[in-house]
């Protein structure tokens, strides 16, 4: 079962800083017990651009797609057999850096 | 054999009968099978399955009452394989990737067996919010893949205290809401409420708050003969018939709470429920309210603060500082906490009675008013109104 594991930073009281080592090691750890799919950090916000093509013409719009002070500050892929497994290491995922964690399920 | 049986099962034909029962299979069995290495022993428990499947087969409600008031042998018997089912499913509807009232939901309609229009009563919502509620919390387990498991044992402690809160919250359902005793469903949510505590103590033995929280419920439910009188109004600690009162309940529950004192004695620092399970225990050791030992609920409070901020616990303090104090220093201390329960029923009602003690007869019928506006149920209303009406 694979389930989208998404980093929530805040703008108003953001996280550490200093987590890279720390994340890293667990990354290892996840690669080792074979839970790891995929990994990533995003770049700002500031970064991000919205196309909207749904009408006649496309619409390009600089930013994220929702305007809010929480946002995805980076995201995993996880391969676990169940819900308690998936909780068991967003449990240490958000102390190792030091966010908020969504644990969603894919389809 | 039988004082035995008779002391567990409370009551005699049953333990009659089981002892019966178990001679004859002995007389029956051991020539062919052999003498078993404990006679006695084996006696015992093959008496107190047979005890066990009479009850469950009658099946009438205060045999489930009985049921309730099992106690489990020490060693406790191993669980059987409906016992290890019906956990499984108890901590899966109880999970915490659950929102609360899903939890609530999911137990009452999956281990509680109730049906949607009686949950949905239960919890004053509408059939079809609950029904969403119910079918949402099933597509979650499904969704994100929630394990139909009992945790392990790592992760066990603190999953029973999400079990233990949603049972907490049966029980008051079945508890709170009762009115005259013409409604089964309330019966069933508190015995069910206990007999679920029990199967999760016969897996936590050691646990504290398990033995505290089924503590609690059988003192409090122990009272229920009592609670409400025959014109259907709630009657109050101070005026209830104590000689009502369930002794069987009584005593298992003392027991516990004496269990719990001791390890506290050992150094083990007790939660809520064992805490308030004392308070209980100290209520229903009393003859009437004023052969309380007052000062005992008060310090018993005084722990309880510390491990639950709730403002109801100060409220509830405050009532015990009403008896050693007076009711002036009790009604500066729950004014304080108009803030966060204006909205409380019982805050106004305790507001009502401490001012009527002070003779402020407009005051207090004001407050009275408030109460009864905000209280949920009937029996309640029913003894608001008359000590509302009672005021000069």
């Amino acid at each position: 079962m694979r389930y989208l594991v998404s980093v929530i930073d805040d703008k108003d009281s953001p996280g550490s800083t200093d987590r890279q080592p720390a994340i890293s090691a667990f990354n290892e750890r996840l690669i080792a017990e074979g839970y790891w799919v995929f990994a990533g950090g995003l770049a700002d916000t500031d970064a991000a651009t919205v196309i909207d093509n749904r009408g006649e013409q496309a619409v390009f719009t600089d930013g994220p797609f929702a305007e809010s002070k929480e946002y995805l500050a980076g995201v995993w892929v996880w391969e676990a057999p169940d819900l308690d497994v998936a909780l068991k290491l967003a449990t240490e995922a958000s102390k190792v850096c030091d966010r908020k964690i969504e644990v969603r399920p894919f389809q | 054999m039988v004082a035995t049986l008779t002391r567990r099962f409370g009551d005699l034909d049953i333990a009659e009968e089981a002892a019966a029962e178990a001679f004859a299979t002995a007389v029956e069995r051991w020539p062919a099978d052999g003498l078993p290495p404990n006679p006695g022993a084996w006696l015992t428990t093959t008496a107190n399955r047979k005890a066990i499947d009479r009850i469950r087969r009658e099946n009438k409600r205060d045999d489930k009452h009985k049921e309730a008031q099992m106690v489990y042998d020490d060693p406790p018997e191993p669980l059987g394989a409906i016992d290890d089912d019906r956990l499984r499913l108890i901590f899966t509807c109880c999970h915490p990737a659950l929102a609360m009232e899903a939890r609530l939901a999911l137990t009452l309609r999956m281990v509680g067996g109730l049906t949607m229009p009686e949950i949905a009563r239960a919890f004053l919502v509408a059939e079809t919010t609950m029904g969403q509620r119910i079918t949402r919390a099933k597509a979650k387990i499904k969704a994100a893949r929630i394990p139909y498991r009992v945790p392990s044992a790592e992760d066990l402690p603190s999953r029973v205290s999400g079990v233990l809160a949603v049972l907490f919250l049966v029980f008051n359902e079945g508890y709170l809401a009762s009115g005259p005793d013409t409604d089964p469903l309330r019966h069933d949510l508190t015995a069910e409420a206990i007999r679920l505590t029990r199967l999760i103590r016969a897996l936590l033995p050691n646990d504290g708050e398990v033995a505290g929280l089924l503590a609690l419920m059988l003192l409090i439910e122990a009272r229920r003969p009592a609670r409400v009188s025959a014109t259907g109004e709630l009657v109050a600690l101070d005026e209830q018939d104590r000689g009502a009162w369930d002794t069987g309940l009584i005593a298992e529950g003392h027991r516990l709470v004496r269990e719990r004192l001791a390890a506290a004695g050992a150094g083990v620092a007790p939660g809520r429920y064992q805490i308030l399970a004392a308070i209980n225990a100290v209520h229903t050791s009393a003859r009437d309210m004023r052969d309380t030992d007052w000062s005992q609920v008060l310090a018993l409070y005084n722990q309880l603060i510390r491990v639950d901020l709730s403002p109801i616990v100060a409220l509830n303090r405050a009532i015990a500082v009403a008896e050693l104090d007076g009711p002036e220093v009790a009604l500066a201390a729950v004014n304080r906490l108009e803030d966060k329960l204006a909205g409380y029923h019982a805050y106004h009602a305790t507001r009502a009675d401490l001012l009527r003690r002070l003779g402020e007869s407009q005051q207090s019928r004001a407050a009275y008013d408030k109460a009864i506006e905000l209280a949920g149920n009937t029996a309640e209303t029913a003894y608001l109104t008359r000590r509302r009406d009672q005021l000069q």
